[in-house]
């Protein structure tokens, strides 16, 4: 995992695997998760027993074939949709017996989402599309805050149909982490763009996990791209078949597909 | 086996079940009213035509003095006449038990001698009188049920002055009789007026008519000229005192039952037409929606193979399946509703029977008018889906364009909240769809409206007619035209605290070629008890000279004021004057004109002659004063005006609160179908943004809102314009319904209004609480993982 890459300037460190990982107090706990959709007559398993901690200020990346049980894995997390089984603990919260408002409310002050189809309301500015969660949130952002971390400060005014996939996806990203979220979830996120897009989207998601020591989950086929992660989490048929620390990151702009 | 695409029109349609079910009951209810008004149209016509047939309803009629029976073989010799009845017919008044006041009737002759020629009656129960009986009558048939007469009955009757016991034999129908009412009244009141029948020597000996006639039936051979044939019966009767011969657009029953075909004609098109339309505008609006969202599916259907006229038709299938069970379900109703209201009718139109006959024709007219509506709002949406190379069909939609709404514009962005935007923003993007959805929801508040105007207009008439025109609270009538000394006679009955008296003289008004025959009034100018009103309800003095006629009868006759009329006296040495219409005045039911009495009186070359009076009673005395009136033989009938008002209620009332209970529903219905249509649509094409903000933390309740913002901004702007739709509807329709017997005034009350927009409101209320619950089951990670 050596690269030629510069190292990148550590604002909140990652954690050294090694050695402060047991000291440290995870954020998310989950035990035994599984999942299990009706389809027709038979069940289908899309996670299986799940364990797995997750850290404040960790960048993962959950890597699996179609129908691993990633999408599943980040939606429970994200308080989209909730397990069959098992446990699942936010911050000492207990997410399994949540109720739908206290999702909702999980889902407004800590989460932070962003999709392979961008999401955005096309009625709405880039700068509008972010002020929709500044309105609602706690401690926000300035919306022009956010726009700028992801370098679109000069697109505030124009309109999703204005804008090229890159620039949409980046706006999501800034009115994911306008709410200064704990939580970034990523499905996808460059799963609708070309590689050199998909960098400048990368670049942002990672800019926010440095800077703001936000805990990022990123969904992606691309096994590349799990090389700007502190973990990797490698799923199999609802199973994690293997965790990966990497010794270092690489910088996004280094990667290439 | 059904082809797969058929099975995918079924699995569609019963995810859309609401809003096919929304959408079909709208249409129903058009097909419904439609189907309902043409099979009463059928039902009335065709009884109407085999009635007049077989019980040989006349084509001419003419009364007269008195003419010899011998002078019928000369009229029988007339050129075109095919059959002629001779007859005598009275006015006779009754005293009634349990019916204090007087009340009165006709009484016919049967002829003895030879067969009935025309007018032949239907006995219902019991028999003709025997010949040489004596004092045996049939009795007609709406009159003996108000008052529940059974043959072997008896009635006390002043026929001629003389006082005589009827004996009921029968109760019987007569073609002229369908509308059993006092001639030249548009309200039946059946229990102080009947139709009687009685062997023709014993009545022509009552009423001095021994060997002679006084009335004449005349049916028309085929293919010969009725105005010739009147022209020779008004020669060869002018020197018997005969009056100007008519026809059946002057009969008052023939004119009253056509009048009413027509007002259901007007109706059986109007109010199904607008219903229509809302629904193709609704199914327009689902169908493109679906259209728009199976996008996708449609390039696939093309990439395989599929035609884009096969695609088209199975998009066109949607209509039809909805047009197919709107049409069974309108046409069920239609027939139910039809067969309910035809029982009313046969209250006010006597027929042997009246069977409802539902217009099967109608099915296929309203499965085409409402596919043709149908197709016409899909075929757009249709043919942009086919348009589109399969390749391009099967990429995703660019986002949609929007740009800053125009308050944003002129620089008042700050004022408005990013939900209140996004409803801006999304209404001027597609400016004709939020034009099309306002314009729904404007019809849907503008439809309830119209009952409410009728209601409203029913209860002004009354008013109008009952308390501010009539102040009298009698109208007495005499038997026949008499000398001054009659007005103290009636002032010195019981009670009697003002007496206006009143000339009534028939007349036949020319006008060009137009005419109509009526009684032409003469009263009082300083008339205090019954007043003529100008559309303001203001009183309107009589001139010197000249008419004042109703302002429906100018409208008839084409004249204005200034004009003048050629007045055809009908009685006495039957005059021809020309007289000038000074002014018209406000009624709302039959048509009439007036004179100053004084200058009627000098026109008919007569002292001071009355027809009657209108009365003032005091109600104390009420009593003593119908016990005197009963007894005095010169007076042929007496209208009481609380009776007749107590007798609209009952009959005419509860038909119209019948009718106007159906529009009702059927204004809610739409009212509901449009406004719940219009939120399920806007939840389709938001659910996307819905189901993000829902996922960034937007509670069920601000989502919601965000929804319900944009359909309640519609909604404001509709409620306004559809009050202003629903003023012109009311009014077009009330103008469809007005006709010479009956008239509504365009009355619209807050009351209407509100009721509209309650309506609306409520409508509103129900669909977004509907819409919200299935917020609530929006599949948040399917709707964000789907393409646009």
């Amino acid at each position: 995992m050596e690269t030629a890459a510069p190292e990148i300037p550590i604002l909140n460190s990652p954690p050294d695997q090694s050695a402060e990982e047991p000291q440290r107090e995870p954020l998310f706990i989950a035990r035994s998760l599984t999942k299990y959709y009706a389809s027709g007559e038979s069940q289908v398993r899309a996670l299986d027993g799940v364990d797995v901690d997750l850290y404040r200020g960790e960048l993962i990346v959950l890597l699996g074939a179609s129908g691993s049980g990633k999408s599943t894995l980040l939606n429970i997390l994200g308080g989209l949709d909730v397990p069959t089984s098992g446990s699942l603990s936010y911050n000492r919260m207990d997410l399994t017996t949540a109720d739908e408002d206290q999702l909702t409310r999980f889902r407004r002050d800590s989460v932070g989402f962003i999709f392979q189809f961008y999401n955005l309301i096309p009625s709405l500015t880039a700068k509008e599309n972010v002020e929709l969660i500044t309105e609602i949130s706690r401690d926000p952002m300035m919306p022009e805050e956010a726009l700028a971390l992801v370098d679109l400060d000069d697109r505030m005014d124009h309109f999703p149909s204005q804008m090229s996939g890159g620039q949409q996806q980046r706006v999501a990203i800034a009115r994911a982490i306008a709410k200064r979220p704990e939580v970034l979830l990523c499905d996808e996120p460059t799963g609708a763009l070309d590689v050199k897009t998909g960098i400048t989207v990368l670049e942002a998601i990672e800019r926010v996990n440095l800077e703001l020591g936000t805990l990022t989950v990123v969904i992606t086929h691309n096994a590349v791209i799990a090389d700007m992660a502190d973990r990797v989490i490698h799923l199999s048929d609802g199973h994690i078949v293997n965790i990966e620390t990497n010794r270092s990151r690489r910088p996004v702009r280094s990667l290439a597909w | 086996m059904l082809h797969p695409l058929d099975l995918k029109l079924i699995r569609d349609m019963g995810r859309m079940k609401g809003q096919m079910f929304a959408v079909g009951l709208v249409m129903a209810c058009g097909l419904a009213m439609m189907i309902m008004s043409r099979s009463l149209i059928l039902s009335l016509e065709s009884t109407r035509d085999t009635y007049y047939i077989k019980h040989r309803f006349a084509d001419l009629f003419c009364e007269l003095k008195r003419a010899p029976n011998a002078v019928r073989e000369r009229l029988a010799g007339i050129e075109g006449v095919a059959a002629v009845e001779t007859r005598v017919k009275g006015k006779t008044t009754l005293d009634l038990p349990g019916l204090s006041e007087p009340a009165d009737g006709i009484i016919h002759s049967i002829p003895e001698d030879r067969q009935q020629q025309l007018h032949l009656l239907y006995i219902r129960t019991g028999r003709l009188p025997e010949l040489g009986s004596h004092n045996e009558v049939v009795v007609g048939e709406a009159f003996a049920v108000a008052h529940g007469f059974t043959p072997g009955d008896q009635i006390d009757a002043t026929v001629y002055g003389a006082r005589q016991r009827l004996k009921i034999v029968g109760i019987a129908l007569s073609p002229e009789y369908v509308f059993e009412s006092r001639p030249g009244e548009t309200l039946p009141d059946n229990r102080r007026f009947g139709v009687f029948w009685m062997n023709e020597r014993e009545l022509a000996t009552a009423f001095e008519l021994d060997g002679a006639f006084n009335s004449v039936l005349v049916d028309v051979a085929p293919g010969a000229n009725p105005v010739a044939v009147m022209a020779a019966l008004d020669r060869e009767l002018a020197p018997f005192g005969g009056l100007v011969a008519y026809g059946r657009k002057d009969h008052a029953s023939a004119n009253r039952l056509d009048d009413e075909l027509r007002v259901l004609r007007g109706l059986s098109v109007a109010f199904p037409a607008v219903f229509l339309s809302i629904a193709a505008f609704m199914t327009s609006a689902v169908l493109t929606r679906l259209i728009r969202l199976q996008r996708e599916q449609i390039a696939q259907l093309k990439a395989f193979g599929y035609s884009s006229r096969q695609v088209g038709f199975h998009y066109l299938k949607f209509a039809i399946v909805i047009v197919a069970i709107a049409t069974v379900i309108g046409g069920g109703a239609g027939a139910w509703l039809g067969d309910n209201v035809v029982a009313v009718y046969h209250r006010f139109f006597r027929f042997p029977t009246l069977a409802f006959r539902v217009d099967w024709s109608m099915f296929g007219v309203a499965f085409a008018v409402s596919s043709t509506a149908a197709f016409l709002g899909v075929i757009g949406a249709v043919r942009q889906a086919v348009k589109l190379p399969p390749a391009e069909a099967m990429r995703p939609e660019p986002p949609a364009e929007y740009k800053p709404s125009v308050l944003e514009r002129i620089g008042l962005a700050h004022l408005v909240g990013p939900s209140f935007r996004m409803a801006l923003r999304n209404l001027e993007r597609r400016p004709w769809q939020s034009f099309f959805t306002a314009f729904g929801l404007a019809l849907a508040t503008g439809i309830p409206i119209v009952p409410g105007a009728m209601r409203d207009g029913i209860n002004y008439l009354l008013t109008f007619q009952w308390d501010v025109a009539q102040r009298q609270n009698v109208t007495l009538s005499l038997i026949e035209p008499s000398s001054a000394s009659a007005i103290s006679d009636i002032h010195s009955l019981p009670g009697v605290m003002k007496v206006e008296p009143f000339r009534s003289v028939p007349a036949r008004l020319r006008y060009g070629h137009q005419s109509r025959r009526l009684g032409v009034m003469g009263l009082s100018r300083e008339a205090f008890l019954n007043r003529l009103l100008d559309a303001d309800s203001r009183p309107v003095q009589l001139p010197p000279e000249g008419l004042l006629v109703s302002a429906k009868l100018a409208e008839i006759l084409g004249a204005k004021p200034g004009d003048t009329l050629l007045l055809e006296v009908q009685e006495g040495r039957r005059p021809v004057r020309e007289a000038i219409i000074q002014g018209t005045i406000t009624d709302y039911a039959g048509i009439a004109a007036y004179m100053e009495i004084g200058a009627l009186q000098r026109l008919m070359r007569e002292g001071n002659t009355i027809s009657g009076a209108h009365l003032s009673v005091d109600t104390s005395r009420w009593d003593d004063f119908l016990a005197r009136v009963k007894e005095a033989p010169r007076i042929a009938s007496l209208n009481i005006k609380e009776a007749a008002r107590a007798s609209f209620k009952k009959s005419t009332g509860e038909m119209i609160g019948m009718i106007t209970t159906i529009y009702f529903s059927f204004a809610i219905i739409v009212s509901f179908g449009v406004v719940y249509n219009s939120a399920r649509i806007a939840l389709s094409e938001r659910s996307r943004d819905l189901a993000t903000l829902r996922v960034i933390g937007f509670t069920h309740r601000e989502v919601a809102a965000v929804l319900i913002g944009e359909l309640a901004m519609l909604t404001l702007i509709a409620l306004p314009a559809g009050l202003w739709i629903g003023s012109q509807l009311a009014n077009g329709i009330i103008q469809t319904a007005s006709t010479e017997s009956v008239r509504l005034p365009l009355v619209l009350t807050s009351h209407a209004y509100g009721t509209a927009v309650l309506v609306v409101l409520s409508s509103a209320s129900l669909s977004f609480a509907l819409v919200s619950r299935r917020l609530h089951h929006l599949d948040l990670l399917g709707v964000l993982k789907a393409r646009d």
